[in-house]
């Protein structure tokens, strides 16, 4: 089990540690609608696309498209990193993208509902690479109805 | 990842997280985050188990309805450790062999991927286009010295690594994923080709080869296994 870096194998947590993480000044959390009310959008950050979208490549703040009934055996990950498991993707895309999940949150009445595209981003972006492309994809976002997004790593 | 946080939610758009590095989204510090102690790669946990899942997307997601941010939640559930690997044996002969090749191996792989493919309906194969006897094949002339573009190779190189690792899931005895992976570093022609490619990639004049030698071709857990080739 995973827990704090210093739980962790020396090189793995020494490889995390050099990671530089970028630092903001706080972002006000927004007041909304009731989750049941929600309208959510997955936006992963595991270089995930359908197969044959341009593949991420260093740097790359860019995004790729998703629309929600892609069929799971159409995703490929080209995330230029290979310091994090593959094979539980390889056996279960839910569990780094979990659309089926959040298809079922929906049924169940928990999430109001799903938006209609999801993204992928490839996480080793720097930051200001990304920002744009974030400011853009929230117009697009808002125009699916979305009011909410549920940001998963890899 | 937490910096899409800042930016989305500044545009008006609510955020929530899973958090891997609780470090990380320490500094960071966006709107909302779930720390979960899973294994990197599996933000949501366990392959194959809904239940499991759904209880950590739903965790994340109920976090919308708090205003309270920057804030991180511990999430309760953990995940088994994987088993060691005690008892677990190729069951096939993968061993290197004089008379043997990288594009044999490859050949050899193909029944096994064909199963995995049977059972799951999918393969996460199909980032660089090529076919995998191709890749391989252009993995054995970089190997050469004929070194082709850093993007090309990382591409054909990751889709090797995926049906590898696909195929090895089908193995009678298919052991954990860390097997599958020190099989792959142990036992195969293709883990031998990465780290004999490695020198060459960072002596290569092309920085594009530099950071796939330092960065990008070797896992870090892995890089120890440099020393000795």
């Amino acid at each position: 089990m995973v827990k704090r870096l210093s739980d962790m194998p020396e090189v793995e947590a020494n490889h995390l540690r050099r990671i530089e993480c970028p630092t903001y000044e706080d972002t006000p959390a927004l007041a909304g609608k009731p989750l049941r009310e929600r309208r959510v959008a997955l936006i992963s950050t595991a270089g995930l696309h359908k197969r044959g979208d341009r593949p991420f490549r260093p740097g790359d703040g860019s995004y790729r498209v998703i629309p929600a009934e892609t069929p799971a055996r159409d995703l490929v990950m080209s995330h230029i990193s290979v310091n994090f498991d593959r094979t539980g993707f390889q056996q279960d895309h839910n569990v780094a993208f979990p659309i089926d999940r959040l298809r079922e949150l929906v049924a169940e009445g928990v999430v109001g509902s799903m938006a209609s595209v999801h993204y992928s981003f490839m996480g080793a972006f720097p930051p200001a690479a990304a920002e744009p492309h974030a400011q853009h994809l929230a117009g697009l976002l808002k125009q699916d109805g979305v009011d909410a997004a549920l940001l998963v790593p890899v | 990842m937490g910096a899409l946080g800042h930016f989305l939610e500044r545009q008006g758009i609510a955020t929530t997280g899973i958090s891997l590095v609780r470090e990380h989204t320490e500094t960071i510090r966006p709107p909302r985050a779930l720390w979960v102690t899973f294994e990197l790669g599996r933000p949501l946990g366990i392959p194959d188990d809904p239940g499991f899942q759904r209880r950590v997307l739903r965790a994340a997601a109920e976090l919308l309805d708090r205003t309270d941010g920057p804030l991180i939640a511990d999430y309760p559930e953990n995940v088994a450790e994987a088993t060691d690997f005690t008892g677990w044996a190729c069951p096939i002969n993968l061993a290197p062999a004089s008379v043997d090749t990288l594009a044999a191996e490859i050949d050899r792989l193909a029944t096994w991927h064909d199963q995995a493919v049977a059972r799951t309906g999918r393969t996460t194969i199909g980032v660089s286009g090529l076919d995998m006897p191709a890749a391989g094949a252009l993995l054995s002339s970089a190997l050469q010295g004929d070194l082709p573009m850093a993007q090309a190779l990382k591409e054909a190189v990751d889709d090797l690594r995926a049906y590898y690792l696909e195929s090895a899931s089908a193995f009678p005895d298919p052991g954990s994923p860390a097997m599958r992976k020190a099989w792959l570093w142990d036992e195969t022609r293709f883990g031998k080709a990465l780290l004999d490619l490695q020198p060459k990639l960072a002596a290569s004049a092309d920085p594009q080869h530099k950071i796939l030698a330092n960065l990008t071709l070797i896992p870090a857990t892995e890089r120890h296994r440099l020393a000795k080739t």
